[in-house]
């Protein structure tokens, strides 16, 4: 599967920090950090914010290289999956509901225009693009807000203005048919 | 998971698109590490997601951030002990901190002696034992549950807790059931709880790899009876034998 340039590198940089080689941890950041922050932000909604969960992110990237397994999944989507959870959790914490209440309504648009533009930017030779494309709006629409913006089912039902467990089960039915396409 | 393991991969996708409940969430991180057709489930998820990553400008990232992680980073294995308990008079990085270290070391024998000659000799034995981690994977508490709803705690590290929060101890008896409150830790130190009151109807006798964890509330409590705060440590539970 064609996950960016040289995966292999990540791999052997995470066997390199399991052996505490902190040149290794910072080729990881030197390569990675940019995106990184980028992604954390589209969830948690602020700079700072996203600089502090790619911080707390390569602290634990460091402290459990050891528990990688390239058998089990690219190195990249390891340690992108880091990230994306602290994310989430902050979320969860509530933490982005109320720092963010008084810049809600301005940016609200600017998030709903970042996970249209990844959409639009998806790779077009990419196995994800054509199946995503496969879905219908609705159903894609709600992976992509779930996935980009972090949204959760409550949030993506009222911003469709779809019940929640409709909401919940199309997303599902799209996630199934997602897997299938891309078996 | 245990209760429906047809619809692994779209509980897989689900998590890793964070859609989860937050329980939810916390019981499939717990299942993973025993659970491989869940952890390849997962890993394969977040690679079908990736390229969804790539579309992402990268920030422009000062060296700031690089040098705030370069000073959080613990020593990589040695971690706790020589980077929690830095000594007044720790002025050469070799002999004294290990000195220190092995001290340390001896003391924690000594207690945990003790402490396994008390639990031997105490007429009821717990069910289960729970060893307690936090994220990095260091150890954090013990919880030993007796059934009905008395346990005990031991805190072995130290937790800095704010003065408006409390330590909670929770169960997940059942993923049915949800996360159950067996007490709060008053004052960071090890307690044991008695028959918590509120939670009334009586949890079923502690069962193999039960997700015990501790959280950080509100003073007197979560105020939802869920945990709501940051997870301090967590851990499954063995049966003892």
């Amino acid at each position: 599967m064609v996950t960016g340039s040289a995966p292999d590198d990540l791999t052997t940089a995470l066997a390199a920090c399991a052996q505490g080689d902190r040149t290794a941890l910072r080729s990881i950041f030197d390569r990675e950090a940019g995106r990184l922050v980028t992604i954390a932000e589209r969830i948690v909604r602020r700079r700072d914010l996203a600089e502090e969960v790619v911080q707390d992110s390569f602290i634990r990237i460091w402290t459990q290289a050891h528990q990688y397994r390239p058998d089990r999944g690219s190195a990249r989507g390891w340690i992108y999956a880091i990230v994306r959870n602290r994310a989430l959790n902050l979320l969860r914490d509530g933490r982005r509901e109320y720092t963010v209440e008084d810049v809600e309504g301005l940016r609200e648009r600017d998030q709903v225009d970042h996970v249209m533009a990844a959409w639009h930017r998806l790779d077009r030779t990419s196995r994800l693009h054509d199946c995503l494309g496969a879905l219908d709006d609705t159903k894609r629409r709600g992976i992509l807000m779930a996935y980009i913006g972090g949204y959760s089912h409550g949030e993506i039902a009222g911003r469709l203005r779809i019940p929640l467990g409709t909401t919940k089960s199309w997303i599902r039915r799209g996630l199934s048919a997602l897997r299938e396409c891309m078996a | 998971m245990s209760k429906d393991r047809t619809d692994i991969a779209g509980m897989a996708d689900e998590y890793v698109l964070g859609l989860l409940e937050a329980a939810e969430a916390r019981q499939v991180e717990a299942e993973l590490d025993r659970d491989p057709d869940l952890k390849a489930a997962i890993a394969a998820s977040r690679d079908r997601f990736l390229p969804l990553d790539d579309t992402a400008d990268p920030a422009v990232v000062g060296d700031d951030l690089w040098s705030r992680i370069d000073a959080a980073l613990p020593v990589q294995g040695a971690a706790s002990a020589a980077t929690r308990r830095p000594t007044a008079n720790d002025n050469s990085p070799g002999g004294q901190r290990w000195r220190a270290t092995a001290l340390a070391a001896l003391a924690a024998a000594v207690l945990l002696a003790v402490a396994l000659s008390f639990n031997l000799m105490r007429a009821v034995e717990p069910l289960v034992v729970a060893v307690l981690v936090n994220e990095a994977g260091e150890i954090q508490a013990t919880v030993e549950d007796f059934g009905n709803e008395r346990a005990a705690v031991r805190l072995l590290a130290d937790f800095t807790v704010p003065e408006d929060k409390t330590i909670e101890v929770w169960t997940l008896p059942s993923p049915e059931r949800g996360p159950v409150s067996l007490g709060l830790i008053e004052d960071a130190r090890s307690v044991r709880l008695e028959g918590h009151a509120a939670s009334g109807s009586g949890l079923p006798l502690p069962r193999d790899s039960q997700l015990y964890e501790l959280t950080l509330e509100p003073a007197g409590g979560s105020p939802t009876g869920r945990p709501t705060g940051v997870i301090l440590a967590k851990g499954l539970a063995r049966i003892t034998r």
